[in-house]
Formats: C-alpha cells, sequence, structure tokens
C-alpha cells in the first residue's frame, strides 16, 4: 500500500494507531541529550523521591513521539505547526498508543490538521494535541 | 508578592538572548537516534539528498532543545519555583534547521493567566522562544505554557 499524501487523504481519516515502547534508556539518553539529565528523566528511584510514580518521559520528548509517528505515516508532508498538552505522566518502561485524525482540508494550502493524541494501555489520554500538515 | 503581582509590562520584553553554536550533521543525526528514529531521510545526510529539503535538517522538534539562556525573567520565576511543571507546548515551524545553521533564540514571556478548577487555582506563564538562524529566517516560534498550583483557592469552574 503507498503512502497516505495529500490528494488521498481526507477529513475523518485515521492514522492506523502506532504502539510505542516509551523504554527507560531511551528516556534517560533523550533527556540527557536535550540538557535535562533530571532525576525524574534518567532513574526510577530518583523520579520517586520527587513524589512521582517512577521514571518518567520529559514532554519534550512526548511531543517528539507523536511529531515522529504522523511524519512517518504522512510521508513527504513538512510539520507546520503541532500543539500539545500535556495531561499525564508518560512512564518510562511503559507501552502507548499513538493516534490521530485528520480533521480538516485546505486545498488551496495544501495542509492537513489533524487531532492526535497518545494513551496509555489504559486508555487514559496523556499527551492531546493538534497538528498542520503541509505539502509542497 | 504574588502571581497576580507580577507586572504586566514582563509581557513581550526579550528577558535573554542566546546565540548557539553551529549546528553539526553529528547533533542532527544524533538527535533523530536519540528519539528512536532510524529512517535514512532524518539520519543518513546522503539520503537526504534526494528528500524534499535537498539534504539533511534536523527533525522538526529539535528546536525544543533551544531553551535558550535563561529559562524565566527573575521576577516570574520567584514566583513558579514551587513545583511547576511542562503543561504544554505549541510551536510554529518555518526554515529548517541545517548543518552550520548558527541559531539565536529570543525569549520572551506572552501570557500570564490564572485558571480556578475543582482543585484551586492554577498559574499559567507562557513563554516564547523565538528562534531565527544566521540569515535572519524564522525557524519556530516555540511557546512553552508552564503550570503552577497556586498558593490561594478560589471559585468558579475549570475553563
Amino acid at each position: 500500500m503507498s503512502a497516505p499524501d495529500f490528494e488521498t487523504l481526507d477529513v475523518g481519516d485515521e492514522m492506523p494507531p502506532v504502539e510505542v515502547e516509551i523504554g527507560r534508556d531511551l528516556v534517560s539518553g533523550h533527556a540527557r541529550f536535550l540538557g535535562m539529565p533530571f532525576p525524574r528523566f534518567t532513574d526510577e528511584e530518583g523520579a520517586r523521591a520527587e513524589g512521582l510514580p517512577g521514571q518518567i518521559a520529559p514532554g519534550n520528548m512526548s511531543l517528539a513521539v507523536l511529531a515522529r509517528e504522523l511524519l512517518a505515516w504522512a510521508r513527504g508532508a513538512r510539520l507546520a505547526r503541532l500543539g500539545t498538552t500535556f495531561r499525564g505522566v508518560v512512564l518510562a518502561g511503559s507501552t502507548a498508543l499513538v493516534q490521530a485524525t485528520v480533521t480538516g482540508k485546505d486545498e488551496e494550502a495544501r495542509t492537513l490538521e489533524c487531532d492526535l493524541w497518545m494513551e496509555s494501555v489504559d486508555g487514559d489520554r496523556l499527551v492531546i494535541g493538534t497538528a498542520t500538515l503541509a505539502w509542497p | 508578592m504574588s502571581f497576580a503581582d507580577i507586572p504586566r509590562s514582563v509581557l513581550g520584553q526579550e528577558y535573554d538572548r542566546h546565540v548557539y553554536p553551529p549546528v553539526s550533521a553529528e547533533e542532527i543525526v544524533a538527535y533523530a537516534r536519540s528519539l528512536g528514529i532510524d529512517d535514512p531521510a532524518w539520519t543518513d545526510p546522503e539520503a537526504a539528498k534526494a528528500g524534499p529539503w535537498g539534504g539533511l535538517v534536523a527533525f522538526p522538534t529539535y528546536v525544543v532543545k533551544l531553551r535558550g539562556g535563561k529559562h524565566m525573567p527573575d521576577v516570574v520565576a520567584r514566583e513558579m519555583t514551587a513545583g511547576g511543571f511542562d503543561a504544554g507546548k505549541d510551536i510554529d515551524f518555518h526554515a529548517p534547521i541545517r548543518p552550520g545553521d548558527s541559531i539565536t533564540a529570543s525569549s520572551s514571556i506572552v501570557d500570564l493567566y490564572e485558571k480556578t478548577g475543582r482543585s484551586g487555582s492554577m498559574w499559567f506563564v507562557v513563554y516564547r522562544q523565538e528562534l531565527r538562524n544566521q540569515r535572519g529566517e524564522l525557524v519556530a516560534n516555540v511557546d512553552s505554557r508552564m503550570m503552577q498550583r497556586g498558593r490561594s483557592s478560589g471559585g468558579g469552574s475549570e475553563s
């Protein structure tokens, strides 16, 4: 099946849900790369000492994971805008589901508006957002 | 002093300007790999030449790494130190970041507001990093919302 593009996508289309592993090493490595080597992002015990249930992913990583999956789906599109709200902690070592739905299409600007979100295996929406994809 | 006493004159005023050293191709690739991205379009300079940008560019959310040299102006930071957390971000992406680009981050506060919900009041500070490259082209506006529980509670519903 060919990758979806601007011509084939329309309002109501959904990105197939993507199961993502929020690996502990990936989280701590990414946090360090971002210059955020705080215990909550790098260390299970350190996170608990801060009152958290365990090591968590930085919001900056969660939004990047949403962008990663959206652009892997809509290959050839440029990410023009991304808005996110962090509603719950994304635990390192957990599995999450990333989903997106097309909510708008501008034929003249060749852009698509999307709702996207990351939810836990329990169905809690941990990160919600909107994005604009642009095609040349 | 409380959140409500923060002078609104801070809005729109640049409180930090930070010039980053040129971004290397290695840094761009390392960012993508640190996210678990192995798509050659983001990790292989040769493969990226066939892509829409004609060469390697940073994965767009790399811009969140460029947070400037100072988190917030002192007058705001004093009121946002007790357990504040990142509530979300809104990013407008413009020119891509290519190897060799030197990015300047200009930081300002763009909004201060309070919400009252079932658990009491919440204070929000929205600060913006405006990122431009060495040619003056806008790379991104990154708006970050920091939230902190207020020290006083009030009525009303969550808005």
